[in-house]
């Protein structure tokens, strides 16, 4: 079984985040309160409350290298926290924002975080040294509605969003003075801040989770009508493949290797899609199922000629013998899941453990140790 | 404005296409290719057009044949999987219409559209307000 550890935290989880040595997770039990907590001998001992919003905390990130807390809510604020002296302090990085900030994620390098808001911006914060203070840049252009995801390149300056707009869009975040220039000329991490690098117009409905593959070479984004979105070569000429399943919409997203992505969302049972050796993606699997769905129960489009032309172009089409909704296994999750972390060390080619929260107020925790067999050879 | 201009001839245009797809239909129609007289109908569907004209006359049509249609777990077998999001998208205007008898048909049909295709299915037609039938 690829679960290891289940635990009811709260009512409701809406966001969580694990501390460097994976040994402390951080959650927001849907209120305006961050709780950590400690794993010590199967038990899970509350260690710390931070209260410090005044609204649901919609985001939390915590940087492996520096041990830094940051949180973002609806209340429109971000608060970076140290761990000083037994006590998590916060700062306040003032985001200007009008609406509620949505999601946040620290840079690669940590010398920078993104925010994604209601207010159809995106921050980029960075740390000022002279003032000691976080510093916050918009991303005004572009977005026609609230971001509901951000992820980083690899490479610290790429940014992916996407938006309730049902676009995923890739900006460069370059700032002088914390980025340095990429040694490579030409390559779009060259692009001053805020420029948009690329538009993908793959979904008319809401897209939410957006993740970059380790290498940075590959995109997976979900949107709220069952598919997802895997974007190669992100630049000029894009290729892209949506692949539609049949089951409930997704919210988040996980790249576990260059060639496997876990998707979880309002199904409550993670997803697995794979590429095949030719690169085209399809569904694989429930991950909490023990038998193998016959690879027809799904359909995918698949196109080579950049974005905007994906409906109703499948080619892979084999009728599925329909079977039975994953609700009927009885999962580990009970309701919707909205976010998966992975627990991996930052940069490491693959992932062998995640852990996914959702509104059922469980962190559960996977381990593919055992499972590259049944996962097949793309693992 | 211009754009609306464009949009005129090609929605004349589209209408002409929608009749000779119709008279395709009916000879099918009449050869019992039940199947095939829906394929033709869905064929090309959404119209990429904003034009109501010419959905109402496209769903005239799919209409004619999804009304036709006796074996529905025959029609779903030979149906390819990659009109299943559209032939959803029809049902839910043929349920809007409030129609009895079209209502009993879309309904049966749902059902069984939905064993097959799933829920995505029903996601992708709800969520899709661009490409509306």
């Amino acid at each position: 079984m690829a679960v290891v550890d289940v635990h009811r935290f709260a009512e409701s989880i809406t966001c969580h985040a694990w501390s460097p040595d994976h040994s402390m997770v951080a959650l927001c039990p849907n209120n305006n309160e961050v709780h950590i907590y400690k794993s010590s001998q199967d038990q899970w001992e509350r260690l710390h409350v931070l209260q410090k919003h005044d609204q649901i905390v919609s985001g939390i990130d915590w940087s492996s290298k520096s041990n830094k807390l940051v949180t973002v809510s609806h209340d429109r604020n971000s608060y970076v926290w140290s761990f000083e002296g037994g006590e998590w302090v916060p700062t306040l990085v003032i985001l200007r924002l009008n609406r509620a900030a949505l999601c946040v994620q620290w840079s690669p390098k940590e010398n920078k975080f993104a925010v994604g808001s209601g207010a159809k911006t995106v921050c980029i914060c960075y740390y000022e040294q002279e003032n000691n203070w976080w510093v916050s840049k918009l991303i005004r252009k572009r977005h026609e509605s609230s971001v509901t995801n951000v992820a980083w390149h690899p490479n610290n300056i790429l940014l992916a969003t996407t938006s309730t707009d049902g676009k995923c869009r890739v900006f460069s975040t370059f700032i002088k003075g914390v980025d340095t220039k990429d040694p490579k000329a030409g390559s779009p991490a060259e692009s001053k801040f805020g420029e948009p690098i690329l538009q993908l117009d793959l979904s008319y409905s809401w897209a939410f989770g957006v993740k970059w593959s380790p290498s940075g070479n590959t995109l997976a984004y979900v949107g709220h009508s069952s598919m997802i979105y895997f974007v190669d070569d992100v630049g000029p000429s894009p290729l892209a493949q949506s692949v539609a399943f049949r089951d409930l919409p997704l919210r988040d997203v996980l790249f576990i290797s260059e060639k496997m992505v876990i998707g979880v969302g309002y199904d409550s049972n993670p997803m697995v899609f794979a590429a095949d050796d030719t690169g085209i993606w399809s569904f694989i699997r429930y991950i909490g199922e023990k038998k193998a769905v016959s690879s027809g129960s799904s359909y995918s489009s698949q196109f080579s000629e950049a974005f905007g032309k994906f409906y109703g172009q499948s080619k892979s089409a084999t009728t599925n013998d329909a079977s039975e909704s994953s609700k009927s296994r009885g999962g580990v999750h009970d309701n919707c899941i909205n976010s998966i972390v992975s627990l991996s060390k930052s940069g490491s080619p693959k992932v062998m453990r995640f852990s996914t929260s959702g509104l059922d107020g469980k962190i559960a925790i996977w381990d593919l140790e055992n499972m590259e067999e049944e996962l097949g050879h793309q693992f | 404005m211009a754009g609306t201009i464009v949009e005129a001839d090609n929605a004349d245009g589209i209408i002409m296409r929608i009749e000779t797809k119709s008279q395709k239909i009916e000879s099918l129609l009449k050869q019992y290719k039940h199947v095939e007289a829906l394929k033709t109908a869905l064929e090309g569907s959404p119209p990429k057009t904003r034009d109501e004209r010419c959905k109402s006359a496209n769903w005239i049509v799919v209409h004619r044949a999804i009304m036709a249609i006796k074996d529905i777990d025959g029609m779903l077998i030979a149906l390819d999987v990659e009109y299943y999001d559209i032939l959803m998208k029809y049902l839910y205007r043929g349920l809007s219409t409030g129609d009895r008898p079209t209502c009993d048909q879309c309904l049966k049909i749902h059902e069984k559209l939905t064993e097959r295709a799933g829920l995505g299915c029903i996601l992708r037609c709800l969520t899709d307000t661009v490409n509306t039938v």
